[in-house]
């Protein structure tokens, strides 16, 4: 256990680390050349309101303003991915903040007085901005669901009467989770450049050939071609795919014929950006006296703000997912996602889970305590293990958790044994543990196919270029893949070029996203290192080397007698015993699966209601683990992200759906005064389906996070935080009603 | 009469219209002198993304207005010493402490201050002295470890 075999790349070969470092990474704001125009948009005030009237004229005539969008150039165009409903302008405004007018200007005075210029007039609607508001709201916010409930999930496992009977002690308890905004820290960005008929759209997203493949058949319409460039992107976390400045920028290049850019300020970011979805969780758990875990019954409502995109999905993966961690006997779940005049949300890092494993590994924690068995042991008894099948139809290779679990042990044993309780009248010290589980990529993402592609092209200058479809949003995937080719054709990593996501060179990829662009993007660039040698190894014996010639010496002569364009190789990977989930999410979805535990030792201030936790450990089955610093980077980056969302960040909205606290100063997220020392162990764990061996590890560590520190409060305080963010002030009043 | 405002950027002067008085220090570095490492995180002083040196001091350039430091020395992450920051990079690459990078050149331009040992807080913890340097991808932690392995 925690025993790291070799990584594949040394910290050496991180190139794309060392120019970040020196402020040579380019995102898509630094991309706008000076005499761009600038565009900026006019935002509804209210949470719910029909536009009645627009009048573009004053803002037309405001010299410098060169022209105006409303709702009536985008009719018919709904955005969302998956689901779409999202209008580029809107005529209805389904939450504050929403676009719709945009105005293109020469310069950024011009650009803010023509906003200002223009008159909308609106008819103020009646608006709800919680689930149980909307429930009850007799004004549906889209004609189609005239309940605002978009999707309803069922899914119900195994006999669960049979069970029942089984059961000899329930807990139960219901559960609230919050909307907290991405927060990553390159505001959304998007600049077009027009060559001809060509719309070269700049944009940092997740899967730029998604976004190319819906952009073309819009811009189709109005004559013209459209490719995505990925510039470096500053973080999302989940939120940049689909959204309305891509084509209220694209419009306005295509019909000025020139370059446009539109960077979001911090506070339009947050406004009207995307969050993570708030949740309700009622959930009850059922055991047997000697700790058997039977039963678990999952009733959820979730928020799914203005617009769907990937609500139904991550809702989907909030009701069942987490179940997959114990060898339960019999699930049922059911879930309700409801439209309110909230931001719109957006899947965000654990997809759902973080939100669920908050209900459930308290839970688990509480039914611990009642069987007096302790908490650690209680998710051995019951762990899944390598071989399984779960009730949801995983088929689980590899699986490291009961080593995560005996890791968490061994180190909180001796923390508390280095530790012994003191006693002291203002600070209680408690420690928490929590479980999670996620699965390496979906194969119902895309009802198509869950696959990668990558290429390797010889450039006449003698580079070898990686292309890909799969992008780097923060994950280190550029020196990844570097790595892994470098190694495999034993070339120096300065010989090659890595090129993500540009939709003119690049194969075809579904993105970054569920933790799959290690996983799938490592398997191709396997895959084709192994094609380019074979390649390489043809041209040798045409061009009279050695068939065993070394790769670098079959590249350079190639480049000296002008055959590089038959050097040219495309790896894929597409699982094959992955099947296509049913409505229910019934399916063996991902070609492997991870599993986490972790604990923390918090401080409790019982005076202010103040939580320091002291020290964390994060337990990862992330299969071979392939970078140890990048690894770490992600398990340290998701926890704190976790803590965040545990304890302090959140969405503030008043009576009238306005966003409170749109800026990092009333939102909170972890400074460096707030950071935590975090203990990464990694298991042995060896999957054979992933690229040498790893599995993934961008999700999983936020998992866990909210639950972990919510069951070390209740072992310090002896009180049960069903609701998130466990601020101060929550833990206080629970102080001084329950404890 | 006076059409061009005269700064000293990276130890270089550097004119740029008048115009650019009362505009943010972030966009004349930015928009007019393509000093695209500043970066923008938040504009209001919250995230340190935009960190440039003002006479030697580390300052948010998005809180201030570009005719206020007319007099004033300005170094933005491009003016770093080449040799600091060959060996702030590797150090960053080293300990993985650089994941987007949006974060990271207003943490190289605060490094390079300490570094330089013009400051009296040079023993004061890495957390309180960078506290005001937001990065929503690390956890920190790796960005601590390179900053001590800096000193
Ligand atoms: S952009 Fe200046 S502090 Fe954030
Ligand atoms: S590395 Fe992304 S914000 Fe710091």
């Amino acid at each position: 256990m925690s025993e790291i075999q070799p990584p594949v790349q040394g910290p050496v070969s991180a190139t794309r680390a060392t120019e970040r470092a020196r402020g040579l990474a380019r995102y898509a704001a630094d991309l706008i050349l000076p005499g761009t125009v600038l565009v900026g948009v006019a935002r509804s005030p209210h949470a719910h309101a029909r536009v009645i009237s627009i009048d573009t004229k004053p803002a037309l005539e405001i010299p410098g303003v060169l022209a105006v969008l409303t709702p009536a150039d985008f009719d018919g165009i709904e955005l969302g991915h998956p689901d779409t409903d999202e209008p580029v302008l809107t005529r209805v405004a389904r939450y504050v903040g929403e676009a719709v007018v945009a105005v293109a200007a020469s310069d950024q005075d011009s650009l803010l007085r023509g906003i200002e210029a223009l008159h909308i007039d609106y008819q103020v609607l009646p608006h709800a901005c919680s689930v149980a508001d909307a429930l009850t709201l007799d004004q549906p916010l889209h004609a189609a669901y005239p309940d605002n409930v978009v999707r309803r999930f069922n899914a119900k496992r195994g006999d669960w009467q049979a069970a029942e009977q089984r059961v000899s002690t329930w807990v139960s308890g219901t559960f609230q989770t919050q909307a907290v905004p991405h927060a990553y820290l390159e505001p959304r960005a998007t600049l077009v450049r027009v060559n001809g008929e060509l719309l070269e759209l700049v944009t940092g997203s997740h899967f730029p050939s998604v976004l190319a493949e819906t952009y073309r058949e819009i811009v189709a319409g109005w004559g013209a071609q459209l490719e995505v460039v990925t510039p470096d992107i500053g973080g999302s976390f989940g939120a940049k795919w689909e959204h309305p400045t891509h084509l209220i920028c694209l419009a306005f290049a295509h019909r000025l014929g020139c370059d446009v850019a539109m960077v979001l300020p911090r506070r339009d970011d947050m406004i009207a950006g995307r969050t993570r979805l708030a949740m309700r969780i009622q959930m009850r758990i059922g055991a047997t006296d000697d700790g058997e875990l039977v039963a678990k019954e999952t009733v959820l409502w979730a928020d799914n703000g203005a617009y769907s995109a990937h609500g139904p999905a991550v809702t989907l993966a909030a009701a069942i997912r987490m179940d997959n961690l114990y060898r339960f006997s019999a699930l049922n779940a059911k879930a309700q996602l409801v439209y309110t005049n909230n931001i719109p949300s957006e899947c965000f890092r654990g997809f759902g889970s973080p939100q669920s494993a908050f209900a459930q590994e308290q839970l688990i924690d509480e039914l611990a305590e009642r069987l007096g068995i302790d908490p650690i042991e209680l998710r051995r008894r019951n762990a899944v293990r390598a071989g399984d099948t779960t009730l949801h139809g995983w088929q689980v290779g590899s699986c490291g958790f009961t080593e995560c679990l005996d890791a968490i042990q061994q180190r909180v044993q001796a923390h508390q044994h280095e530790n012994p309780p003191s006693i002291n009248s203002r600070y209680r010290f408690g420690y928490g543990v929590a479980a999670g589980t996620h699965g390496i990529s979906n194969r119902g993402y895309d009802r198509r196919f869950d696959r990668a592609l990558l290429s390797l092209v010889l450039a006449p200058d003698g580079m070898l270029c990686i292309e890909s479809g799969e992008v780097e949003i923060g994950c280190g995937t550029v020196d990844l893949f570097g790595a892994i080719v470098a190694e495999r054709l034993k070339l120096d990593r300065e010989r090659i070029r890595v090129v993500l996501g540009d939709t003119a060179t690049v194969p075809y990829g579904l993105g970054c996203f569920a933790s799959r662009t290690a996983f799938f993007g490592g398997r191709a660039a396997l895959d084709a290192s192994r094609q380019f040698a074979r390649a390489c190894s043809h041209l040798a014996i045409e061009i009279g080397l050695p068939a065993k010639a070394s790769i670098a010496t079959v590249i350079d002569t190639a480049v000296a007698v002008g055959r590089t364009t038959e050097l040219r190789a495309t790896g894929r990977y597409e699982p094959k015993h992955v099947t296509l989930p049913d409505e229910s999410g019934y399916g063996n979805t991902s070609p492997a699966y991870t599993f986490g535990a972790h604990a923390c030792c918090v401080r409790i201030d019982i005076v202010t209601g103040l939580t320091n936790v002291v020290h964390y450990w994060a337990a990862h089955d992330t299969g071979r683990v392939l970078n140890l610093q990048r690894a770490r980077g992600q398990v340290v980056g998701g926890v704190h992200q976790g803590l965040g969302f545990a304890l302090a960040e959140t969405t503030l909205v008043d009576n009238h759906g306005r966003l409170q606290n749109p800026g990092y100063l009333d939102d909170r997220v972890a400074t460096f005064a707030d950071a935590v020392p975090v203990e990464c162990i990694f298991t042995s764990t060896f999957e054979q389906e992933g690229p040498n061996g790893a599995k993934s590890i961008a999700e999983p560590p936020i998992i866990p996070v909210a639950a972990c520190v919510a069951n070390a409060i209740h072992n310090a305080t002896g009180t049960r935080q069903r609701r998130l963010p466990m601020t101060p002030e929550r833990i206080w009043r629970s102080l001084h009603t329950e404890g | 009469m006076k059409t061009q405002l005269t700064l000293r950027v990276n130890g270089a002067p550097r004119d740029v219209p008048l115009s650019f008085v009362g505009r943010r220090l972030l966009d004349t570095l930015r928009l007019e002198l393509g000093l695209m490492g500043v970066k923008e995180g938040c504009g209001e002083g919250d995230c340190g993304a935009c960190t440039v040196l003002i006479d030697g001091e580390p300052m948010c350039s998005c809180l201030l207005l570009t005719g206020v430091v007319e007099k004033c020395e300005i170094t933005t992450i491009e003016g770093l010493p080449a040799a600091f920051l060959t060996r702030f990079s590797a150090i960053c690459a080293e300990y993985g402490a650089v994941q987007c990078g949006y974060c990271t050149p207003g943490i190289a331009v605060m490094a390079a201050w300490l570094h330089a040992g013009g400051t009296e807080l040079g023993d004061q913890p890495i957390s309180k002295l960078f506290a005001g340097n937001l990065c929503r991808c690390t956890g920190y932690q790796q960005i601590i470890e390179a900053l001590t392995a800096l000193r």
